[in-house]
């Protein structure tokens, strides 16, 4: 991350004010995303995300475990963000660690609601096989290679790409046994059930620098930031999650005001980031 | 930010119109394809004496190509130049860089080369424009003049006895602190040596430095002034657009490799306001194919 003069820190900051960011963008505009689905075969889905210079990728892997006690109806989904040193020097060795379990859990919050399950965007009851014994146990990894800012945003795109093209084998359910056996499972190599995804969020991250918000920031913006508020909203138009970072304290007011710009923002990020994983998803069936 | 070749998405017919450009633009260009990769023979004329320069290696008689890249022939000099090496310094370059410390007497300057900058103390203009002997005063005062992140326009002067490299700031006020704008990095071997590295676009009221080094500045025009004295005037809206459309211009030359000079930088800034294209949108494939093609058209009416 190199630093910035003051001339130059004053340039991105009267930009900001002038809604004329350094690269010509208003405030509320995106980078051009593009997206890459069934980047990994051996996994169950994957893609790979790029916004600007920030690229991502996802994985999505499943594998049989047992349910939780506490939640004997849902399967279970973890999430692991992995910052790799190609994207910045100081991510190399435990330089990366930090950032990474912070973004890992903003995309947990995020994609998965509170401890109850309640408000979760992955619906994780349609990961049961068979009740308080077998489910399936999701693991959503991330990678990031290209860091040029918005990593939160690119991360829940590929997530929500990774998801659709994940493709879960069908399970029968081979015998009946007591209920304190495990059950014997028929794991399908045909039949794939598509994973639902038409109720996970997308996550609009707003960077306030002075006193506007920006959307999409790249790493030179995000040095100027005050704080940042990252929502994910789903296509209801509901929040499935919030999370703020950065030193400064936010006036609650700003909060809620941050929040409906946000959804006003999801309505086109939403409608555009399905029409590019479609694309990217029928061009992997062509190929 | 370093600008990485981006991938533009381009549809059928954006696709036939940039390889059709780029065609022309092939056959245009210089005759001999000089391009090797690794373990290339290099075509020589034995009855020559010659010298081998980097990137070369003389094994069973022939010479063979280390790097992959392009063969350069300089009198008797035969090397190979990289495509994505680091800045090599001549003296008399004007270079831009960025202050990464401030040490005893002199600041370490980052130049996107092998090495660091040293810019001395003694080499600055002081305020009052009167050379006088640097003090110890002076010394300690020296981060009112320059701190880390600081970006300035230098000249390269000689190599130092122990290797490292000198820059001067020559004494007017061209040379020095570049203040409200932005700093933009491409390849270093696509800015070109010329006679003329600074550009004050009098019409926008701009300057732009071309750094030998990869590093161009881009910026509002600055008046001579007092650098000692901060400026915090805002840059109006009008110039900043002016600002940001030249900028993008620099960035797509450089996504799509043409040489980077001031008269190529004008013909894209103005061919963008002629399609009314935004300024955002100067980013998007469309009108990298636009600039392909009013590249070849020009060369083809030179030529």
């Amino acid at each position: 991350m190199v630093g910035l003069s003051l001339g130059e820190q004053h340039f991105v900051k009267g930009g900001i004010a002038q809604d004329l960011r350094t690269d010509g963008r208003k405030r509320l505009t995106y980078r051009p995303i593009y997206v890459e689905t069934g980047v990994i075969p051996q996994a169950n889905g994957s893609a790979r995300v790029k916004i600007g210079g920030t690229d991502v990728i996802a994985s999505v892997k499943a594998e049989i475990g047992r349910p939780s006690s506490l939640q004997p109806d849902k399967g279970k989904v973890a999430v692991f963000i992995d910052c790799s040193p190609t994207a910045e020097p100081t991510f190399g060795g435990r330089g990366g660690e930090e950032l990474s379990s912070e973004l890992a859990l903003a995309l947990h919050r995020c994609l998965l609601g509170g401890k109850s399950g309640a408000g979760a965007g992955i619906n994780l009851s349609s990961l049961l096989i068979k009740e308080g014994k077998v489910c399936w146990d999701l693991y959503i990894d991330g990678l990031v290679i290209s860091s040029d800012g918005n990593l939160l945003d690119a991360l829940g795109a590929a997530i929500k790409a990774a998801l659709t093209n994940t493709a879960i084998p069908k399970v029968n359910v081979s015998a009946e046994v007591a209920d304190d056996e495990q059950p014997e499972i028929d794991i399908s190599d045909e039949e794939y059930l598509q994973f639902d995804t038409s109720s996970v969020p997308v996550i609009v991250t707003l960077t306030k620098v002075g006193t506007h918000y920006i959307v999409d920031a790249t790493a030179e913006e995000e040095s100027q930031m005050s704080s940042a508020v990252s929502i994910s909203v789903n296509r209801a138009g509901h929040i499935c999650g919030l999370t703020k970072r950065g030193g400064s304290g936010l006036d609650p007011s700003v909060i809620l005001d941050m929040i409906s710009v946000a959804k006003h923002v999801t309505e086109n990020l939403m409608s555009k980031l399905d029409s590019e994983i479609s694309a990217a998803e029928a061009s992997e069936d062509e190929s | 930010m370093r600008m990485p070749k981006v991938e533009l998405p381009l549809n059928k017919t954006q696709k036939v119109r940039f390889e059709r450009a780029m065609e022309m633009l092939k056959s245009l260009s210089s005759t001999t394809n000089n391009s090797v990769i690794v373990a290339d023979s290099i075509p020589l004329n034995h009855k020559e004496a010659f010298l081998k320069g980097h990137g070369t290696s003389l094994i069973d008689g022939d010479l063979l190509t280390t790097v992959c890249g392009v063969v350069i022939n300089v009198d008797k000099l035969v090397y190979v130049r990289t495509l994505r090496a680091r800045y090599k310094p001549e003296v008399g370059d004007i270079v831009v860089g960025r202050v990464i410390k401030v040490a005893q007497s002199h600041w370490k300057v980052e130049l996107n080369s092998t090495q660091d900058g040293v810019l001395k103390l003694s080499s600055i203009n002081m305020p009052d424009s009167v050379q006088k002997r640097m003090t110890s005063v002076d010394e300690l005062n020296m981060r009112n003049i320059l701190v880390e992140d600081d970006v300035l326009c230098a000249q390269v002067g000689e190599t130092q006895r122990d290797g490292s490299l000198q820059l001067l700031l020559a004494r007017s006020h061209k040379y020095g602190k570049l203040d409200k704008g932005q700093l933009l990095k491409v390849d270093p071997y696509l800015v070109k040596r010329s006679n003329l590295h600074f550009h004050f676009i009098e019409t926008l009221g701009i300057d732009l430095i071309l750094g030998r080094n990869g590093f161009i500045w881009v910026g509002e025009h600055a008046q001579a002034h007092d650098p000692m004295v901060v400026d915090d005037e805002n840059i109006s809206s009008k110039t900043r657009q002016n600002i940001l459309r030249i900028g993008n211009a620099i960035r797509v030359l450089s996504n799509l490799g043409f040489t980077v000079t001031l008269e190529v930088i004008m013909e894209t800034f103005y061919l963008s306001n002629m399609e009314n294209i935004d300024i955002h949108d100067m980013l998007g494939s469309e009108f990298h194919v636009l600039v392909t093609e009013n590249q070849a058209e020009r060369r083809r009416r030179c030529a």
